[in-house]
């Protein structure tokens, strides 16, 4: 037997799972997004030629929601990765405590999302969330976080940063902690005070981390749903409405399993644009790494 | 006075005594060795002067000025790392400049000094190679390079050789000698290398357990030992020490040994190890297994008399070590 036959047939269970989970229910997708499928039809497929994604195309709470959902990701993503930097680089330093607190800043990772977003909803609570009791010892509020369609995003962001950070961190913590501790010496030694060291040694050297933190988080950020749909599910007015939660009302709300599918297709189309972009920037990032 | 003067440094970690009251110093244009051991505290020694690491008492003067309160960036202070410590992600020039910039020196200054110092070094033709398309002894040019162009107050080299292989670091003894040596400033070159410490520094300091065992010139630690510690770490082959009575050892080094045809330490040829210039015999004697160094072409036979020059006896008292001097000739017949 060939060595290049062997290996096909070493890699062809892992393959077949893989076209299992992946390949088989997206080309599901893509079939039941060319179908009309929904109660209307008795929730049996009747081909309907490009319909569906006609009226994607001008479906305009679907842009909507594109728009929310990246303003959603980009924003999330950009403060996860400065604040899982200056986390990374308080967890890197020496000292009493620092398995302590390694730790906790681990938690609101280990929490399943659904929990801490329930928790969050009370904090946000108005008026009796713990947020407004603060704010109302300030003298102002109540504020309605979470009821107010020009801000409530954001709070939907703050959510997803406080259990989203502690993973960038670790991530960068790994990455920081293979930086030998000689070339941050060495440029100590040539008079380099912290910042300079972090720009000219520890950031460039980190580029690789940083970029697969973004790849990592910009992908889960563009596919949240299960955050949203517990802390406002996707109100007010649709105004934190992501793309995975209005395929979701698509399907389970609307019962249009067709044009569900084809929202599904659409984000997939977007997601693969923003995660070449990500991959592209990881790409660049490689040659800086020295070789093994 | 100008140079480094280290004036008992201790470094304590935990309950461990790294480093144990060292005094040192060294003049300017003197090259200096720390030798010893891993763990005896040479490097430790290093961080210390560098301000890499705090002691936990003593003072480190740097011509005349008390620096031990200060931070490393400030001593003007250059190191050679073991592992050279070059950025991965910055180019050969790049790497010597970064130095430069962060110490806000012009562009065109700092342009004209890292050509003067590329081709010192010959790397002209390597300046914009990245460190991981480098070969061992070029990273470890680089890395010297940088140190140059710091203009340092005080050079300090920990183990820059160890990385290389043994024909490379013949090569470059000579290379590093011209370039650190005999400048301004005074050198403290780490090694655990004797070949290395013996042929490049002027003076040798020999560490054990962080402790200061004997500091003087090449020749005087091998050749006047101040105990049996020093006399056992210099030279290789190791010297040979012979129990003797009173709980003292004597010590000959294997090039004094010599066949005798008069009557002397009977011996019987063991093993013999050919070198090229030289051959190392392995001897059977009624003193236990001894070591002789001869020229290559002497054929002593299987069993000879052994002799050896009075003059050439180290002394030692057994259990501590220490060197006992003007014990010699006539008791050697007490062997």
């Amino acid at each position: 037997m060939s060595p290049g036959l062997l290996e096909g047939l070493l890699m062809l269970p892992a393959l077949l799972l893989l076209a299992l989970v992946f390949l088989w229910p997206l080309g599901a997708m893509a079939w039941l997004s060319g179908q009309a499928s929904s109660v209307l039809t008795g929730l049996t497929a009747l081909p309907n030629g490009g319909a569906n994604w006609l009226r994607l195309l001008g479906d305009g709470r679907f842009w909507q929601d594109a728009g929310q959902t990246l303003r959603f990701a980009l924003v999330s993503v950009v403060l996860e990765l400065l604040l899982g930097l200056g986390l990374a680089l308080l967890l890197q330093r020496p000292g009493r405590g620092r398995a302590w607190l390694r730790t906790l800043t681990l938690l609101p990772w280990a929490l399943p999302t659904t929990v801490m977003a329930l928790g969050w909803r009370w904090i946000y609570n108005d008026p009796f969330g713990p947020l407004n009791a603060l704010l109302g010892l300030l003298g102002i509020g109540p504020y309605g976080f979470l009821s107010n369609p020009a801000t409530s995003w954001l709070f939907t962001v703050l959510a997803d940063v406080w259990k989203t950070t502690p993973f960038v961190a670790l991530l960068l913590l790994a990455g920081l902690q293979s930086i030998p501790l000689e070339l941050r010496e060495s440029l100590e030694l040539e008079g380099a005070g912290r910042w300079q060291r972090l720009r000219h040694l520890t950031l460039p050297l980190l580029l690789p981390y940083l970029s697969l933190a973004l790849l990592f988080r910009l992908t889960q950020a563009l596919g949240v749903f299960d955050l949203v749909q517990v802390l406002t599910g996707g109100g007010p007015a649709g105004s934190t409405e992501s793309l995975a939660l209005y395929a979701y009302l698509n399907a389970m709300r609307f019962l249009d399993f067709g044009y569900s599918a084809t929202v599904v297709m659409g984000t997939f189309v977007l997601l693969l644009l923003a995660v070449s972009l990500a991959l592209l920037l990881w790409r660049r990032s490689q040659p800086h790494r020295r070789p093994a | 006075m100008s140079g480094l003067r280290i004036q008992n440094l201790s470094r304590q970690l935990g309950n461990r005594l790294l480093l144990d009251g060292l005094e040192l110093t060294v003049a300017p244009g003197e090259c200096l060795a720390l030798l010893g051991p891993s763990g005896c505290g040479k490097t430790t020694t290093l961080r210390l002067v560098a301000g890499l690491d705090q002691p936990s008492s003593g003072r480190i003067l740097l011509g005349g000025e008390d620096i031990t309160g200060q931070p490393a960036g400030q001593r003007q202070v250059a190191m050679v790392f073991q592992s050279y410590a070059l950025y991965p992600h910055l180019s050969v020039a790049d790497n010597l400049a970064l130095g430069l910039r962060v110490r806000g020196v012009p562009a065109q200054e700092r342009e004209q000094r890292i050509a003067t110092v590329l081709e010192l070094l010959q790397l002209g033709n390597l300046r914009s190679r990245r460190p991981a398309q480098l070969s061992g002894g070029q990273r470890q040019r680089v890395a010297l390079a940088r140190a140059l162009l710091r203009q340092p107050r005080v050079m300090l080299l920990d183990e820059p050789m160890s990385n290389l292989d043994a024909q490379l670091r013949e090569e470059l003894r000579p290379e590093l000698r011209r370039l650190l040596c005999g400048a301004e400033p005074p050198v403290l070159y780490v090694t655990h290398d004797q070949q290395e410490a013996l042929g490049l520094a002027d003076r040798i300091a020999v560490l054990k357990d962080g402790r200061l065992q004997q500091l003087g010139l090449p020749r005087q630690l091998y050749e006047d030992p101040a105990n049996l510690f020093v006399a056992s770490f210099l030279g290789r082959p190791a010297i040979n020490l012979l129990p003797a009575e009173g709980g003292r050892l004597l010590g000959l080094r294997p090039e004094h040994l010599r066949p005798t045809a008069a009557e002397g330490l009977p011996a019987r040829l063991q093993r013999r190890e050919w070198w090229g210039h030289q051959q190392l015999l392995l001897l059977d004697t009624p003193r236990g297994e001894l070591r002789l160094l001869l020229p290559s072409g002497s054929e002593p036979g299987d069993s000879f008399q052994l002799d050896w020059p009075r003059a050439c006896e180290l002394w030692f008292e057994a259990r501590s070590g220490e060197r006992l001097r003007g014990f010699g000739s006539e008791n050697t017949r007490a062997l």
